[in-house]
Parts: structure tokens; C-alpha cells; sequence
């Protein structure tokens, strides 16, 4: 006898069965007149943290000063969003929560790994939407499952995916607007990046450079998601800067240079300020004679034809993974327009940004040995992996003296505030021929789980250290500055710190389970201050820190504020 | 050592294509595969199944010939209630199988790579029920590199 099937309906979205309010999946419009003109004077909204650094000039600082050196110590979470993982996902033991959070006007845009986007009710932590792009299992992650955070603008959020898609959601319901891809998944190219809106532009850059891509980045329509222009960061045989790759072979097609961590931008100069990744392969220097343009440079791009109008190289011929994606800080001082940016080869660079020429470099981290820099920007290597099969040791490591993570400028009191890793590595050159999506080092790696340290350091424009908070560990979490003259930072050991911005005195401390390595923010929603900070420990832990490899992951996010 | 040509008769000698024989379930990526369909639209379709005692889905590796939607049925013929956790842009979906049941899903995936999907419920994923589905192809031509053809593995 044949028995009927009991009919199981039409399988629904998970986020359904989230206990969600009925009505209360649906955000205001608030970015709907989120636009060009908002972005560029963002600090004169407070309230809201409409751009990855809270404003194109990438100081991570904002003007609030409800929570102050004197208030602080009462600092409270006030609410826990977690998310947590279901299932198999790529890189599964890796994952961490790295974003920034985006707020306005009371509602929080948030990127976790794995594809994850939530909007949250900024005051109360509740879940509006949800998005979740499915990640190919096998895709290929250097450094983790991870995702640095999105943009808003013209109603939309914007976001790149792990398999190298850049979407737009709509803002109020969490809907896809457009999908495009930017990225071969098959030739080992990822995506990190959190997307800059510049005018009706998208940009973003692609990952990859540990399997021997070559980096570019994109800009795409706002509203329809056409494509705009690239810009490869390695140029082909005959374009400028080709002339520092090997004239005959194809080591500038697998040449790295990725662009994984957002650009600043000055509408003055029209410029986009962005720091590019490492030569491929990272170690094996002899497959990729010369200077090896435009890997670890600082270049600045025209925002609206894609080309690169100058460039500064920080570590020429790079052998020890120095890439030089950390943050174009802008600021201005005697009259000049210049741009800070601390390396991960230890050194701290000033340049006017009109024209890339160096201001001043100097040192921001105690160990240095694998060259030096003079003050004129002459470069001298003095140790390297070039010998097959014979270990060497340098400081600072393949995470450098500061991964991505963000460092901080207080326009109040001029002074740079540093997450500084003080971690040494061993490397030992291994050839190997290059093969599409087969990782591209060309060494075997090994970072120090003994002898190491960190702090945040404040130095001010011309690289003098003014103060230095010590900690036993590396600091590998993004700093955020504040009027109420409180530095931001998180611990791999899970205590995010308020450090007195003038003195360097810690105020306040609290233990969150989980290590940080993400970019706190701060915003106001009625009038009340709160800082913003995702809590997750993960990633390319065995490169900044693998003394911290055993330790708990997490996937909170966490906002304090002043009790009522 | 044994080697790639003898791996299904391995499987069965030691156990490992079943529940509780060498193992206490049945190690992933043990079933059977399949081919999804595809329709003149270029939209794709296919069944999926558990089948009595097996904890397994059938087939457990499930292969799209590019990425795009697909409509999979999906039938619980297992004496057990179970469920499905599957990946798709947006949400993920979920349905709910109690004994003797069929269903259906529509996903939305992009490829080239391949997906896990599961019953999340007490340890069907552990026992077995843990499926893959892959996504043929290549990306767009202008996502690729400007780069000549490079070696691959």
C-alpha cells in the first residue's frame, strides 16, 4: 500500500525562526539620504559613524565627549548582540569578528564572517535583518573568515563577499539591489575589504596576495552596480613601474599588491590614499628581481578615472610579507597637507599627499633588525630569507610592528595613538613553482610565541613617542579617539581598555570572553553615547600572535554607554 | 596502502559507507552523487532524499552544472523526523521533515565551489546527514585577471 507524504511546505528563510516581532524586520529609511555630501562632512554628525574611519580622513576619531577621563570608570555594556556559527564554514577554526560597526540615525549596519550582514536597533541591540551570502566552502582565505565591515548610501549597504562578490542591500530590508563579481575564486582571489562610497561610487579592493594574484581594485555604480573603472596594482610589461619586474617570465602577473584594507580620500586632491600588499611570493625575492612596484606603496589613486597618480614604496622588494595596506591617515599641520602611515616594516611614514614626496620616517616599535631606513627614506636589508633552506630570524614578523589594524589620530591633541606588536618570525626560503590557487609563499614560517610584547604608543606627527601602555601581548585590535580625550583599544585577552589620551593612564578596563580584533566605533541615539566594539578572536592568529592560537573564539558585539 | 581505484570496495569492506559499523555513523562524503538537471531557463532542479536508516543524504554530493537557482525536492523516506539547513544568498533555508515527508526548497548559489548543508538537529550532522552541494563553472570573464593563462594543480 502506498502511503502518502505528509507535505513538508516550501522551505523558508532561517531568519524567520529568530523570534523576530512581526513588523519589526523592517529598518527606517534612514540611509536613504545618506549621500556624497554627508560622507564628506560626516564629523559634523556626531551621532551617526557613516564611514569606515568615521570619516574620510581615516583619523578613527570622533568628537563625542558624554563618556570622558573623569566618567569612564562607570562605562557599562548596555547590550550584547551574538550571532555565533552554525554548520560547516569556509575556514572554519579562523573565523573572527573584525568589522567596523556603521550607525545612523539609531540603526547599526554590521558584517560578520562567513557573509553575515545585520542591521540592529543601535540602542537596544535587536535584530532588524539579516543577510547571509553563502560562502563556498573551498574558497580560498589567507588569513581567515573574516570581513572588515560595509559602506551606506543612497538607501543601500554595501559589502563584498569571501567568493569576491561586491552587493548592494537595501537598507531598510536587508534585500539584495545588485550582485556583481570582482574577484577569481579559482585564481585564488578573495575579499575582505570594507567598501569606501566616493561620489556615486562604490571601491573596493581584492585579497589574495599569499596565491600569487594580481591586485586591483574596483569601483562600481551606486545605484546599478556597473562597473566603473580598475586599477591593477601591478602594471603589465610596458606600463610605468614595469621596469621593477624581471623583463622576461610572468612574475608580475602572480605579483601580490592586493588592496585589502580601505582607502582615505581628499576631495581637495581628488585622491584615494591606499595602501597595497605584499610582493607574491612573500619570501622568495630571487623568482621577482627589483623593486617590485606598486607592492607595499602607499599610491594615490585619481577617484574617478582609477589611475595612479603617484606612489611611495615602503619596503622595496619586499621578502618579509611587509605589506603596506595599514591606513592613510590625513591630516594637516604647518600648513601642509600630509598623510601619516604606519607600516608593517616598524616604521612610521609622513608624506605630503599632494605629491607622495616623504616627510619623515621613524621608527614605532622597540625591535627592528630585518633593515633599516634612514631619514631621507634610503632603505638597507640587512636580514632575509635568500639562502634555500637556512632559517632567519627578523623583528618585526610577517604581521609586522601593526597588521591592519587601525591606528588612531586625535585632532585635539595632534597625537597619533598606535596598536603596536612587537613579535618576531622565522623564515626559511622553500621554492616552489607557482600554480593558480595554491598558496604562493615560497618559504616555511614561523612566528615567536615567546618574547614578544605590545603597547599602544602615542607619537605625534614628527614619530616622537610621547607616552607608551605597555601589555605582555601584542596589541592587535584597531584604536579608536574621542573628545572625551579617551583612547579605545581591545586586548587578544578579551579587556578592552579606555586609556587617557593625553597621559596613557588606563581609566577603564573591561573583560569581554573573547580577544579583540576588530574597529571599535562610537555614536549617540537619544542623546546617549555608546561605543560599539565586535568581539572575536580568530583569524591569521598565527601570524600576529600564535601564542593565542588555543584561545576561545567569539562573535559578540558589545555596546557601552553611561547607565541611565 | 590502498589507492584511489579501490576506494568504494574499502568503504564497504571497512564499514564506513554505513551507520554503526565502523564508525559510530556514516563518514561524509561517503553517498552517492548525482547530477542536478537543467531546464531550457538555465534554472536547475533535483531530489534529495533520506533514506530509511541511513542518516545519509541521497545523494550526498549534489552537482549543479553552474551557479544560479535551483529547486530541489526533498523527501524524508526515514522512520525519524530530521530536517534541512541549506545554503542559499539571503538566508539560509530551512524546512522541517518529520517522518515520511517531502518538501521543497529554492536556492540561490553562486559557484564555482562547493556548499555544505545539514540536518541541524541532535547529531544528524555527525551520524551523516551532512551533504555537498557543487557549483561548476568559472566566474564572470570580467572578474577575471589580465593576466595569460597561469599553470593550475
Amino acid at each position: 500500500m502506498t502511503v502518502e507524504y505528509v507535505d513538508a511546505g516550501e522551505a523558508v528563510d532561517q531568519g524567520i525562526l529568530s523570534g523576530k516581532v512581526a513588523g519589526g524586520e523592517v529598518a527606517p529609511p534612514v540611509v536613504a539620504g545618506v549621500n556624497y555630501d554627508r560622507i564628506l562632512n560626516a564629523r559634523e554628525e556626531p551621532q551617526n559613524w557613516l564611514t569606515y574611519y568615521g570619516a574620510y580622513d581615516g583619523q578613527r576619531y570622533s568628537p563625542l565627549d558624554q563618556i570622558n577621563t573623569e566618567n569612564v570608570k562607570r562605562l557599562r555594556p548596555a547590550w550584547i548582540f551574538q550571532a555565533g556559527t552554525t554548520g560547516l564554514i569556509a575556514g572554519a577554526s579562523t573565523y573572527s569578528f573584525e568589522a567596523a560597526p556603521i550607525v545612523v540615525e539609531g540603526v547599526m549596519f554590521l558584517s560578520g564572517w562567513d557573509g553575515w550582514v545585520w542591521a540592529l536597533d543601535a540602542r537596544t541591540g535587536v535584530e532588524i535583518w539579516r543577510y547571509k551570502h553563502a560562502v563556498p566552502f573551498d574558497v580560498s582565505l589567507c588569513c581567515g573568515n573574516v570581513n572588515r565591515g560595509v559602506a551606506v548610501a543612497a538607501g543601500k549597504v554595501f559589502f563584498v563577499t569571501a567568493n569576491a562578490h561586491v552587493l548592494a542591500l537595501d537598507a531598510t530590508t536587508g534585500k539584495r539591489v545588485w550582485d556583481k563579481t570582482y574577484g577569481d575564486v579559482r585564481a585564488g582571489e578573495s575579499a575582505t575589504v570594507a567598501p569606501l562610497v566616493v561620489k556615486n561610487m562604490v571601491i573596493v579592493g581584492s585579497s589574495g596576495g599569499e596565491f600569487g594574484v594580481r591586485g586591483h581594485l574596483d569601483a562600481f555604480d551606486l545605484e546599478t552596480g556597473e562597473h566603473q573603472w580598475r586599477c591593477y596594482t601591478v602594471p603589465k610589461p610596458g606600463e610605468p613601474g614595469s621596469d621593477t619586474w624581471p623583463a622576461d617570465g610572468e612574475a608580475w602577473a602572480r605579483g601580490g599588491a592586493n588592496c585589502w584594507v580601505t582607502g582615505t580620500f581628499d576631495p581637495e586632491t581628488n585622491l584615494l590614499y591606499v595602501g597595497t600588499g605584499n610582493p607574491a611570493p612573500d619570501f622568495d625575492g630571487e623568482v621577482r628581481e627589483g623593486d617590485n612596484l606598486y607592492t607595499d606603496s602607499v599610491i594615490a589613486v585619481d577617484v574617478d578615472s582609477g589611475q595612479i597618480r603617484w606612489h611611495y614604496q615602503c619596503t622595496p622588494h619586499d621578502v618579509w610579507d611587509y605589506d603596506s595596506i595599514a591606513e592613510c591617515i590625513l591630516f594637516e599641520e604647518d600648513g601642509r597637507k600630509l598623510l601619516g602611515h604606519f607600516d608593517k616594516n616598524g616604521y612610521f611614514f609622513v608624506l605630503d599627499r599632494t605629491n607622495g614626496e616623504l616627510v619623515s620616517v621613524t621608527p614605532f616599535v622597540d625591535r627592528i633588525d630585518w633593515g633599516a631606513i634612514t631619514r631621507d627614506g634610503k632603505v638597507t636589508p640587512r636580514k632575509y630569507p635568500d639562502k634555500e633552506g637556512e632559517p632567519v630570524h627578523f623583528y618585526p614578523g610577517p604581521a609586522g610592528a601593526k597588521e591592519w589594524t587601525h591606528a588612531a589620530y586625535s585632532p585635539k591633541t595632534g597625537l597619533f595613538y598606535v596598536p603596536v606588536q612587537d613579535t618576531g618570525a622565522t623564515a626559511t626560503r622553500r621554492r616552489r613553482e607557482f600554480k593558480e590557487s595554491i598558496p604562493y609563499w615560497g618559504a616555511g614560517v614561523q612566528v615567536d610565541i615567546e618574547d614578544m610584547a605590545g603597547s599602544i604608543s602615542a607619537f605625534d606627527a614628527k614619530g616622537e613617542e610621547k607616552w607608551r601602555w605597555r601589555n605582555e601581548l601584542p596589541m592587535c585590535a584597531s584604536v579608536l579617539a574621542t573628545g572625551g580625550d579617551l583612547v579605545f583599544a581591545g586586548e587578544p585577552s578579551g579587556e578592552f581598555n579606555a586609556i587617557d589620551a593625553g597621559t596613557g593612564e588606563l581609566r577603564w578596563q573591561f573583560q569581554c570572553g573573547s580577544g579583540h580584533h576588530s574597529s571599535p566605533t562610537t555614536y549617540t541615539v537619544d542623546g546617549r553615547q555608546y561605543i560599539a566594539v565586535p568581539v572575536g578572536w580568530g583569524a591569521w592568529a598565527e601570524g600576529f600572535l600564535p601564542g593565542m592560537l588555543g584561545a576561545g573564539h567569539g562573535s559578540a558585539m558589545i555596546a557601552f554607554a553611561l547607565p541611565d | 596502502m590502498t589507492t584511489a581505484q579501490e576506494r568504494p570496495d574499502l568503504l564497504r569492506e571497512l564499514g564506513l559507507d554505513r551507520q554503526n559499523h565502523a564508525a559510530l555513523g556514516r563518514v561524509l562524503g561517503t553517498g552517492n552523487i548525482a547530477e542536478a538537471t537543467e531546464r531550457a531557463d538555465g534554472t536547475m532542479e533535483a531530489t534529495i532524499r533520506i533514506k530509511e536508516d541511513e542518516l545519509a543524504w541521497d545523494p550526498s554530493i549534489l552537482v549543479m552544472p553552474h551557479g544560479g537557482d535551483i529547486d530541489l525536492e526533498i523527501i524524508n523516506d526515514d522512520k525519524n523526523t530530521h530536517c534541512a539547513l541549506l545554503p542559499s544568498n539571503g538566508d539560509r533555508k530551512f524546512i522541517w521533515l518529520v517522518n515520511h515527508s517531502k518538501g521543497r526548497a529554492t536556492l540561490n548559489l553562486d559557484g564555482p565551489g562547493y556548499y555544505w548543508y545539514s540536518s541541524p538537529t541532535g547529531n544528524d550532522e555527525g551520524r551523516g546527514l551532512t551533504g555537498a552541494i557543487v557549483v561548476l563553472g568559472d566566474v564572470p570573464p570580467e572578474a577575471r585577471l589580465d593576466r595569460p593563462p597561469q599553470p593550475r594543480p
